[in-house]
């Protein structure tokens, strides 16, 4: 679910720089803040790296396979990191596969990152569910995690596609399409929040903390308690 | 995944010469106004410029093929649909299969596009060393936490998508992936994306290790004592990056100016 190169107006794409600017400028700002901003950079660098490779990993859904955004999950681990990690991950996918492109970087910047950074405010609210058993409200705010960021990014992938592509399709053949991708990633979506869901609880269970965030919800994202030395 | 992009860096041709800074300003431009083309006539002229820089590149062809191979299913997509569904001159039909024109032409002018900015993408990407277009682009203004991502991200991606596959290897000498019985299929797509889960959770898990490691060493040897205090290099061009310029702009101009009059003579 890239935006090609060549499909979008030059304003378009300028304008995708423009907010992808914007988002980068402000999650710099908050990094900056930090005692020792550089003490993250290969963590997130890494894990960059690591979200890019397994979202290469295929899912077999007779008669085909699926694979997963994660992009839901990148904003819970990484905090404010996803988004330079979302804009480097998508610019490699451009240059090594052609998914996306360098003009629409962008654009395909600002579709997957900002319901990054909102599936990982969904995430961080497994906090305030206290009624629940704790591993019950991970596993709840991790699927709706997962199913807001890649439903979030479909849904502005389909309206700037329908927005912008050659308008000689008649009503009804719109409407087809529309319902069509709705259908399609109906299951896909459901499928990325389990997924996201089975990989937020291993790793709350193997290594709890990558999800050190989500633990102290009184500290914004990449701060550790004062108490605690540095990771 | 064995895809260095900088494999070619090493050999010798104008672009290769051209300084990575001026090269960025220069093809982006290029790739700007290829991107505003909406007249058919000008796909040729789009093409033939695309064609020119890729062969004074002197890249060999097949790593602009095997960029090719990949791009992704919505610009396949795009190729069927659009001959088969938008407009309304039908130019071919047989039963309810209908070719019409512009949906042809639309689609010749998104493929055309694509193809001219991949082809500007390779060799961008294909001429200058991968450090050095970091560097290039850090000169531009790109910010140093962003710089630093960027390039070791690249480092490891390689290791990790060969941790990866020797994971997957494992995982299938060990029977996943066989067909299950018939009464367990139901529980199959659970237990395949649970099993999944836990391939890719254990990727992150060594690499957020491995990340520890890395940024002792890193640490050990400096880092961090200078991270956005260091003033980062001004371009230094030549004449000959100049007139690279010079003519990458004479060219994006000359396309958004056809563009523009044939806009208006319609």
């Amino acid at each position: 679910m890239h935006i090609p190169d060549g499909l979008i107006p030059v304003p378009v794409a300028l304008g995708g720089y423009g907010l992808t600017g914007l988002f980068t400028w402000y999650s710099l700002r908050q990094i900056n803040r930090l005692p020792n901003p550089t003490v993250d950079i290969p963590k997130a660098s890494l894990l960059t790296a690591a979200f890019f490779v397994a979202s290469s990993i295929h899912v077999p859904v007779p008669p085909t396979s699926v694979h997963f955004v994660l992009n839901g999950l990148l904003g819970a681990v990484l905090g404010y990191y996803a988004f330079p990690a979302i804009v480097i991950g998508l610019f490699f996918q451009a240059v090594m596969f052609a998914h996306g492109g360098l003009t629409t970087l962008g654009v395909n910047a600002a579709m997957m990152g900002i319901p990054a950074l909102i599936a990982a405010s969904i995430f961080r609210l497994h906090i305030h569910l206290r009624r629940l058993p704790p591993k019950r409200a991970i596993a709840i705010t991790a699927f709706l995690a997962g199913v807001v960021g890649l439903g979030l990014a479909t849904l502005i992938f389909v309206g700037i596609v329908i927005t912008n592509i050659p308008s000689g399709f008649n009503a009804a053949t719109e409407r087809a399409a529309i319902l069509g991708l709705g259908l399609a990633h109906g299951p896909l979506m459901v499928l990325e929040g389990l997924f996201t869901t089975m990989l937020v609880l291993f790793l709350q269970r193997v290594k709890p903390d990558m999800m050190r965030d989500s633990i102290y919800p009184q500290l914004p994202f990449g701060k550790a308690p004062a108490s605690e030395p540095r990771r | 995944m064995k895809l260095a992009l900088d494999e070619h860096a090493g050999l010798d041709s104008p672009l290769h010469r051209w300084a990575a800074p001026y090269k960025i300003v220069g093809l982006g431009l290029l790739m700007l106004a290829f991107a505003s083309i909406r007249d058919l006539r000008l796909l040729l002229p789009m093409l033939s410029i695309a064609g020119l820089v890729y062969i004074a590149s002197r890249l060999p062809a097949r790593v602009l093929l095997t960029r090719l191979r990949y791009p992704g299913l919505f610009l396949v997509s795009v190729i069927v649909a659009l001959p088969l569904l938008s407009g309304e001159t039908v130019l071919w039909q047989w039963g309810w299969l209908t070719l019409r024109q512009e949906g042809v032409q639309a689609m010749g002018l998104i493929v055309g596009r694509f193809l001219s900015i991949l082809t500007l993408s390779v060799v961008l990407l294909g001429t200058t060393p991968f450090v050095t277009l970091v560097r290039a682009f850090r000169s531009l203004g790109l910010p140093a936490i962003l710089a630093d991502m960027l390039l070791l991200t690249y480092r490891y991606l390689f290791d990790l998508a060969d941790t990866l596959a020797q994971m997957q290897q494992a995982m299938r000498l060990r029977g996943f992936g066989r067909r299950q019985r018939p009464a367990r299929v139901k529980f199959s797509l659970w237990r395949t994306l649970n099993r999944l889960a836990a391939l890719a959770g254990t990727l992150l898990v060594r690499s957020y290790e491995q990340s520890e490691r890395v940024y002792k060493a890193m640490q050990l040897r400096g880092y961090g004592a200078r991270l956005g205090k260091g003033r980062s290099d001004r371009p230094q061009g030549t004449a000959f990056d100049w007139w690279g310029v010079v003519i990458a702009l004479i060219s994006a101009l000359s396309l958004v100016i056809a563009e523009a009059l044939l806009n208006w003579q319609r």
